[in-house]
C-alpha cells in the first residue's frame, strides 16, 4: 500500500563479496568458508527455522546446504545466477526435504502456526533489483493468491497443506498456484 | 494472454515454490537430471522467487553449527576406516537415516534438489560391480566431483522380500567398509550418495536383511564387488 519506502541500507557485512568468498571456497580455502558461513548463517538458519519449525532439522539442513555449497563452489557459475539466489534455494531444498520426512514418520507433528501475511510485510522485498520487481508483480496478484505463493515459499506449504490450511479445495488451490506463477512469470518476462 | 498450457513451465515453478509433495519431488528431480531445458526452468524459477527469502527475518544459528561444518569438511580421507558411528557431519547420519526409512529413495533423489544451475561435470572415477568371476558386470557406479555416487543396474536385480542388497566403501588402507545405504528395491534407476570416493576405493554389494545391516558391517555375503579407477 502506500508505505513509506525507507533508505534502503544493505545489511550485509561490508565489501565481502558473495561471488568472490564462492570462488576462493573452490580453491580450497577454509577461511572464506568460514567468513561466508559469518556473512549467511544467520540468514539461512532464519529461512530453515521457519520451514521447519525445528532448531535442530534447520541446523541440519544450514549444515547440508552449505557443505553442498563448501563441495560444488567450483561449479557455480555467476552467469547462471546470483550467490544469494543459489544460497536459499539449496537451504530451502534441504530444509523441506528434511521437515517433510520427519513429518511422515511422525504423525501428529504441529503443523506451523498462521502467520501474518499481509501485503505490506512485501515490502522487505525491496532490497534488490529482483525483490522490487517481485513484489511488484506479487502486489498485482488477487490477495488469495499472492498469499498462497507467499505461504508455500516462506512457510513451505505443499498443495495439500494449503488446502487444509485455507479450507479450500485442493483443486482450486492447485489451479489458482498455477494461475499465480503464469501471472508472475508474465510480470517479470514480459 | 498467449495460450500456450506450458505445463512443464508449471511443474518448473511448483518445484521451485516447494508446494508439490515429496513423490513428485522425487519425480521431477530425476527428470531434471535427464532434462537440460526443463532443469534450466527449475532454476530460472529459483532465481525469480529467491527473494521471498528476504521476508524471514535473519536467526543465530546455534554455536555449535560451525564446529559441525568445520568437522565436515577437515580433509580426513581416513574418517572412513573409523566405525560409521563415530563419523562427523550430517552427510552420515543421513546415510543411517536413509537406510532406516521407506522413505529412502525420496531423500536420495531430493539431494540433487538446487544443483540443477551449476556447471554440469563429468565423473571423475568409475567402477564397474560384478560377481566374482562373472561374465559381465551388473552395476555401473561413478563417483563425481561433487561428492556425489551414482550407482546405476545394468541388469535387473531380483531379491527376495526379506532381503536388500547394501552398498559399502572401502577406501584406500580401510579396514572396515562404510555403508553407503541400502539400493532402493523398485523403480528407482540410479542410487546417489553424497561421498567423497577416491580412486582405488573399493566398491562392494552385500545381501542384507530386509532394511540393510543391522551391525553397521556387512553381515550376508558380497555378491558383486568392483574398484574405482580414474577416467583417463
Amino acid at each position: 500500500m502506500s508505505r513509506e519506502l525507507e533508505t534502503v541500507v544493505p545489511d550485509m557485512s561490508p565489501a565481502a563479496d558473495l561471488a568472490a568468498l564462492l570462488r576462493a571456497c573452490a580453491s580450497g580455502d577454509r577461511a572464506a568458508f568460514r567468513r561466508l558461513y559469518d556473512r549467511e548463517a544467520a540468514r539461512l538458519y532464519g529461512i530453515a527455522l521457519r520451514l521447519t519449525r525445528s532448531p535442530a532439522l534447520a541446523a541440519d539442513a544450514v549444515q547440508e546446504a552449505l557443505l553442498q555449497v563448501w563441495r560444488n563452489a567450483a561449479r557455480f557459475d555467476p552467469a547462471r545466477g546470483a550467490p544469494e539466489a543459489w544460497l536459499v534455494t539449496l537451504v530451502r531444498y534441504r530444509a523441506l526435504d528434511l521437515v517433510r520426512r520427519t513429518a511422515r514418520e511422525v504423525p501428529g507433528l504441529e503443523p506451523p502456526e498462521a502467520e501474518d501475511e499481509t501485503p505490506d510485510a512485501l515490502a522487505g522485498l525491496i532490497r534488490s533489483a529482483e525483490g522490487a520487481a517481485l513484489q511488484r508483480c506479487l502486489e498485482a496478484l488477487d490477495p488469495e493468491r499472492r498469499r498462497l505463493i507467499v505461504m508455500a515459499f516462506v512457510d513451505g506449504l505443499t498443495h495439500a497443506d494449503l488446502a487444509n490450511r485455507l479450507g479450500t479445495p485442493l483443486g482450486t488451490v492447485k489451479s489458482w498456484i498455477r494461475r499465480a506463477l503464469l501471472s508472475l512469470r508474465r510480470c517479470l518476462e514480459p | 494472454m498467449s495460450d500456450r498450457p506450458d505445463a512443464l513451465e508449471v511443474l518448473a515453478a511448483e518445484y521451485a515454490l516447494g508446494c508439490l509433495d515429496p513423490a513428485e519431488m522425487r519425480m521431477l528431480t530425476e527428470r531434471a537430471s535427464q532434462d537440460a531445458a526443463f532443469a534450466a526452468a527449475i532454476a530460472a524459477w529459483e532465481r525469480r522467487l529467491a527473494p521471498l527469502a528476504a521476508l524471514v527475518p535473519p536467526v543465530a544459528p546455534p554455536p555449535g553449527l560451525w564446529a559441525r561444518l568445520e568437522q565436515a569438511i577437515a580433509p580426513t580421507t581416513e574418517v572412513a576406516a573409523a566405525p560409521p558411528r563415530e563419523l562427523p557431519g550430517s552427510v552420515w547420519r543421513s546415510v543411517r537415516f536413509w537406510r532406516a526409512t521407506t522413505a529412502g529413495a525420496l531423500a536420495l533423489a531430493a539431494a540433487f534438489a538446487g544443483l540443477f544451475l551449476l556447471r554440469p561435470v563429468a565423473p571423475l572415477y568409475v567402477a564397474t560391480l560384478g560377481p566374482a568371476g562373472g561374465p559381465a558386470p551388473t552395476f555401473l557406479a561413478e563417483a563425481r566431483p561433487d561428492g556425489s555416487l551414482v550407482l546405476r543396474p545394468l541388469t535387473s536385480v531380483q531379491v527376495a522380500a526379506t532381503s536388500d542388497l547394501e552398498l559399502w566403501a572401502l577406501p584406500p588402507g580401510a579396514t572396515k567398509p562404510v555403508s553407503l545405504g541400502v539400493i532402493p528395491r523398485t523403480g528407482v534407476p540410479r542410487l546417489t550418495v553424497p561421498r567423497i570416493a577416491t580412486a582405488s576405493t573399493q566398491l562392494m554389494v552385500s545381501l542384507e536383511p530386509a532394511g540393510g545391516s543391522p551391525t553397521g558391517q556387512p553381515t550376508g555375503p558380497v555378491l558383486y564387488a568392483g574398484t574405482l579407477r580414474g577416467l583417463e
